[in-house]
């Protein structure tokens, strides 16, 4: 792939654009919660795309095109069941809790409804997790960049955490989210023409249906059985494990995306964020996932279109979108779709600082360091801590580049922390006697069930560290049957030690669980600004494409 | 500089230089035969007409604010 003068022109407008955002919005920063929390000031659109845009990073774009590959439609399940439903169900119950009692971080809220150990050890295990996933998204763009481009690795890194570094610490969240947004309409915009051309090339759709082979053209088929389906995944695990445990996880409890619909300027726009963005989000396949499924077609009719294999010998599955890029981009929209991949690196990036800087700032430094410091001083302390995070993932991103194995090790580890979670949340959030004590050991337990799952099972060659109990048919059915494991695990725990431990008082309670909250009265009037009547509209959608694409 | 702060001033500007870019290189540049080069005008275009349409929407809930 060689980029000329036009391409390089059109990645040069997009960083003076960016730039440009960053140094504009830098006027309107006076204080702590301008940087960190955008004064709750943001539109609902820009929020709702900010919303889909902050998980719009690298493992999306590329993920999902090379599980196109691998999988085929079946990987729609990480939309139209992994994610429509869960960002449903944080507009309409979750988010009076996390934007009605004023937390400004998903910390915060489990301080004011638990008590300060499950705040610090949501706190530091989502502080270090964000910067490592951002030194992880640095390292993979500069990868990409090397073998795609030729580009040196250490001018791809400096280059684009500098420009990330600009944007956030001149304009704090409101330049990342404006950022995000511009970065939406650029990968829908800039793959949207690689579908369409790919699509054409093949022969459309009845070509694609000719050429790729039919186990991988539904999208509930075979799931009676892990033996099945190219997941490797039966239905429970997969309704259970990635429906509920994991999207739900993700979705409704991580702060790096939650914190999108917390800066909206009230709380039915906080609620209608998630379920906005879910509208483009059911329909984000069409971009992220058909070009693998293309490029399987084309596969099947030209020569060229062969994935390249990686150091260990294996399939390249990530390199699906670049391989399209190159075989069917000319120069000039290629400089638009290379853009495209930038963006949605430096989208995962920012997204992951500006989460960082906000929990460190409230609930490490304001939390266990300095209490009662002016706005101020936070303000400080907010761009300190963006600028840290920022050399902290350039240098993950080279300890990732000569230690891939620890990468990967942290990764498992984090999702360890991260598969009971929601456990934690919706107990404290729909059973008023869950106690403190209760949510920390079960959030304990329940990763250590994880990590003993993982040490017990393999698939794919990976876990069994314990012994081996039980091989999966894939790494994401494994993924999926931790995930349900650890919650059940947390839940159990949760449950029993709240028995035996004495809740908190029904009045410190009101406003962050569901029976002690009074119930908007407002919610009715209009249904376009009524969050249950939009949420049961994409509900039904959804389905409906569940039983087309069947 | 208070425009610069409507993002859909600035999303429109940057779609609108990016489309120009795009027409203007199938104009002028080279016409490769191996892909299909037209996609850059049609490209060039869909980015003139989203990004002008941005840019007219900004001014136009500005009017509507006012």
């Amino acid at each position: 792939m060689k980029l000329e003068l036009i391409d390089y022109l059109v990645i040069a407008v997009y960083f003076l654009f960016v730039v440009t955002i960053g140094y504009v919005l830098k006027k309107k920063i006076k204080t702590g919660n301008d940087f960190l929390m955008s004064n709750r000031s943001i539109p609902l659109w820009i929020t709702s795309l900010a919303f889909i845009s902050a998980n719009l990073g690298a493992q999306e774009v590329l993920g999902m095109a090379a599980n196109g590959v691998k999988y085929g439609l079946y990987t729609v399940h990480f939309y139209w069941l992994g994610a429509a439903l869960a960002m449903i169900f944080l507009g309409v119950f979750m988010m009076p809790f996390y934007y009605g009692s004023k937390a400004r971080s998903v910390p915060e809220y489990l301080a004011l409804r638990y008590d300060e150990k499950t705040r610090g050890f949501n706190a530091v295990t989502f502080a270090v997790m964000t910067v490592f996933s951002s030194g992880i998204s640095l390292y993979a763009l500069a990868m990409l960049l090397n073998i795609i481009l030729g580009w040196d690795f250490n001018v791809s890194v400096f280059l684009a955490a500098g420009i990330v570094l600009i944007y956030t610490f001149l304009g704090g969240l409101t330049s990342a989210v404006y950022n995000e947004v511009l970065q939406f309409f650029l990968i829908v915009l800039g793959i949207a023409p690689l579908v369409i051309i790919g699509m054409d090339k093949a022969g459309g759709w009845q070509g694609i249906l000719q050429h790729v082979e039919d186990a991988k053209m539904h999208i509930w088929k075979g799931m009676g059985s892990a033996s099945t389906n190219p997941m490797g995944v039966d239905a429970f695990s997969l309704v259970f494990g990635l429906g509920f445990v994991l999207a739900f996880g993700y979705w409704c409890t991580d702060f790096l995306v939650v914190q999108r619909a917390m800066i909206s300027r009230n709380l039915n726009e906080a609620q209608r964020t998630p379920i906005i963005a879910s509208m483009p989000k059911i329909l984000m396949p069409a971009v992220v996932i058909m070009p693998g499924i293309i490029l399987l077609a084309l596969q099947g009719q030209f020569s060229g279109f062969d994935l390249p294999v990686n150091a260990n010998g294996d399939t390249d599955y990530n390199m699906a979108l670049p391989t399209l890029l190159a075989k069917l981009y000319p120069n000039g929209i290629l400089g638009v779709g290379i853009t495209a991949l930038i963006a949605s690196f430096m989208s995962g990036m920012a997204g992951n600082v500006t989460a960082f800087n906000t929990v460190f700032t409230f609930d490490i430094y304001q939390s266990y360091i300095k209490k009662n410091a002016s706005e101020k001083h936070y303000l400080y302390v907010g761009k300190a801590s963006t600028i840290a995070g920022i050399l902290i993932s350039i240098a993950t991103a080279y300890i990732a580049r000569s230690f891939n194995s620890i990468m990967d090790l942290l990764q498992l580890v984090f999702s360890f922390v991260n598969a009971p979670l929601f456990a934690t949340f919706f107990l404290g959030m729909f059973w008023k006697k869950t106690t403190a004590n209760g949510a920390f050991y079960g959030l304990l337990s329940g990763t250590a069930a994880a990590a003993l799952t993982h040490g017990l099972t393999t698939a794919e060659g990976k876990g069994g560290w314990i012994t081996n109990l039980h091989t999966f048919y894939s790494g994401t059915s494994q993924a999926f049957n931790i995930a349900w494991i650890a919650f059940v695990v947390c839940f159990i725990v949760t449950f029993l030690i709240s028995l035996v431990t004495r809740p908190k008082a029904e009045k410190d309670l009101v406003g962050l669980v569901y029976s002690l909250t009074p119930k908007q009265k407002d919610m009715a009037k209009v249904w376009y600004k009524n969050p249950l009547v939009l949420g049961l509209i994409i509900l039904g959608v959804t389905l409906a494409l569940n039983i087309f694409f069947y | 500089m208070k425009k610069l702060l409507d993002l859909r001033f600035v999303i429109g500007g940057f779609f609108t230089l990016v489309g120009i870019f795009l027409s203007v290189y199938y104009i002028l540049g080279p016409k490769d035969t191996t892909v299909n080069t037209q996609v850059n005008i049609w490209c060039g275009l869909l980015f003139l007409l989203f990004g002008i349409g941005m840019v007219i929407l900004s001014y136009v809930s500005k009017i509507n604010e006012e």
